[in-house]
């Protein structure tokens, strides 16, 4: 998980260890069963053709390519997974992708969470 | 019935080409081969995560060579892999890139029997053989796994010029032929049957590929940008005859060359023809992709290999070859 500042947006945030993070399995709760499928295809879009990708860590990989190999990728442990992964290596085009699906509001909140 | 392989370059990471790979699988490609360069992440490693996340397609290397490692380090490799996915796998080798191999200080000493002698260490130590080989290029003083080598395992041999695919056809259970153009792929085809009879084999018991560079998009001015970078390399590398034979102007060749030299892409990719791409890829809609596979499949190759760079978009590209090109074959 990512470290992201927690006051603005408690949906969505978790204590672990000591700070606050984003809670992406909570995030994915909040969005549309009905748009899941598109937001899951956008995303793997954003991640393979993304030229970010030192900042994929391995283990997030694995857990993505599990998810794949099962064709599970729009569950919402895949749709966390693939949410975390595209948040790390595009950010604004992942935003971007949540206002083009009208789930603008959850943009906001993961904006809101972002380190300043 | 012809069949699909699709190649991938370890230069990207290996959750990319994991991911593709399992989509390639599903999208009915039955092979998979991934370069081995040393500069580029490390081939067995991208196999053996291939071998995990699939349970179908076939794979191998396309291709290793000879004298960058040892044949019986590669056998070893590809034993262990064959392990993991039995059955799965098979060898391509041929005799390597000359620039890369003097890039670290090694010579490409006697391709033809380098690569001839290592396929022979290779099959014997892969039958569970203690290998005692005198070769010209290669010798052992018995050379033996200390565990059990699971059947036997295919080798493909990959070849250019008419001497290695007259022997590819002669010792190779498959052929991988880099080449694009129908004109290109017949002449190495005769030659891959002169090995073929010259064994005593019959020519459809060994598996001829064409080992392509492709690229697919519904919008054509797309296909022919991803294309480019790949073909202006190509052109470069290839011999005046070569070019000649599609009435590509050397001296052309030679300006796109020096521009890659001085790392100047876009007077590089600037170079490249219309005449350039059809001789040295793939290109173009799906229909038009379709158009070239089926004249290319007429010399009589059993496997077409999509290569880099696939297409503009390479997760678009595979589904549009699963979609659309793939079925079109398996009807005919």
């Amino acid at each position: 998980m990512t470290s992201f500042k927690a006051a603005r947006c408690p949906n969505i945030v978790s204590p672990k260890s000591g700070e606050i993070t984003v809670d992406y399995r909570k995030l994915v709760e909040f969005i549309p069963v009905a748009k899941r499928e598109m937001l899951s295809d956008k995303l793997v879009d954003f991640i393979l053709t993304s030229k970010n990708d030192e900042k994929m860590p391995s283990q997030l990989a694995n857990t993505i390519l599990h998810h794949w190999q099962q064709d599970v990728l729009e569950s919402e442990s895949g749709l966390t997974a693939l949410l975390e992964a595209a948040l790390l290596l595009e950010p604004e085009k992942t935003l971007g992708a949540f206002t083009e699906l009208e789930m603008a509001h959850i943009a906001e909140q993961i904006k809101a969470s972002a380190p300043s | 019935m012809v069949k699909f392989g699709i190649e991938f370059v370890p230069r990207e990471p290996y959750w990319r080409i994991i991911y593709y790979t399992v989509q390639a699988e599903r999208g009915g490609f039955s092979n998979l081969w991934v370069t081995d360069h040393f500069n580029n992440r490390n081939v067995y490693v991208t196999l053996s995560t291939a071998a995990v996340y699939t349970n179908k397609i076939t794979f191998g290397s396309g291709v290793t060579n000879p004298y960058m490692v040892n044949p019986v380090f590669t056998a070893q490799a590809i034993a262990t892999l064959n392990e993991l996915a039995a059955g799965r796998v098979v060898l391509g080798i041929g005799a390597g890139d000359k620039t890369t191999l003097e890039s670290v200080g090694m010579e490409m000493q006697k391709p033809l029997t380098a690569v001839q002698e290592a396929v022979e260490i290779f099959r014997k130590i892969t039958s569970g053989e203690n290998v005692v080989y005198k070769g010209e290029v290669f010798k052992t003083a018995g050379a033996k796994f200390l565990f059990k080598p699971k059947g036997k395992i295919p080798v493909y041999v990959g070849a250019q010029g008419p001497k290695m695919l007259e022997l590819a056809g002669k010792i190779g259970d498959g052929v991988l032929i880099n080449a694009c153009h129908p004109k290109d792929v017949e002449y190495a085809v005769n030659c891959v049957k002169e090995g073929v009879s010259a064994a005593g084999k019959k020519f459809n018991e060994v598996d001829v590929a064409a080992y392509t560079s492709f690229s697919v998009h519904e919008d054509i001015k797309k296909a022919n940008k991803a294309a480019v970078p790949v073909v202006s390399f190509i052109v470069a590398g290839s011999p005046p005859q070569l070019l000649e034979r599609h009435g590509i102007e050397v001296k052309k060749a030679e300006e796109i060359k020096e521009a890659l030299k001085a790392n100047d892409w876009g007077r590089a990719f600037g170079g490249v023809t219309p005449e350039m791409i059809s001789a040295f890829s793939v290109c173009g809609t799906p229909d038009m992709c379709i158009e070239r596979i089926a004249e290319l499949l007429k010399s009589g190759i059993s496997q077409f290999v999509v290569g880099s760079p696939i297409g503009a978009n390479v997760r678009e590209a595979i589904n549009l070859i699963s979609e659309k090109i793939i079925p079109h074959f398996q009807k005919a």
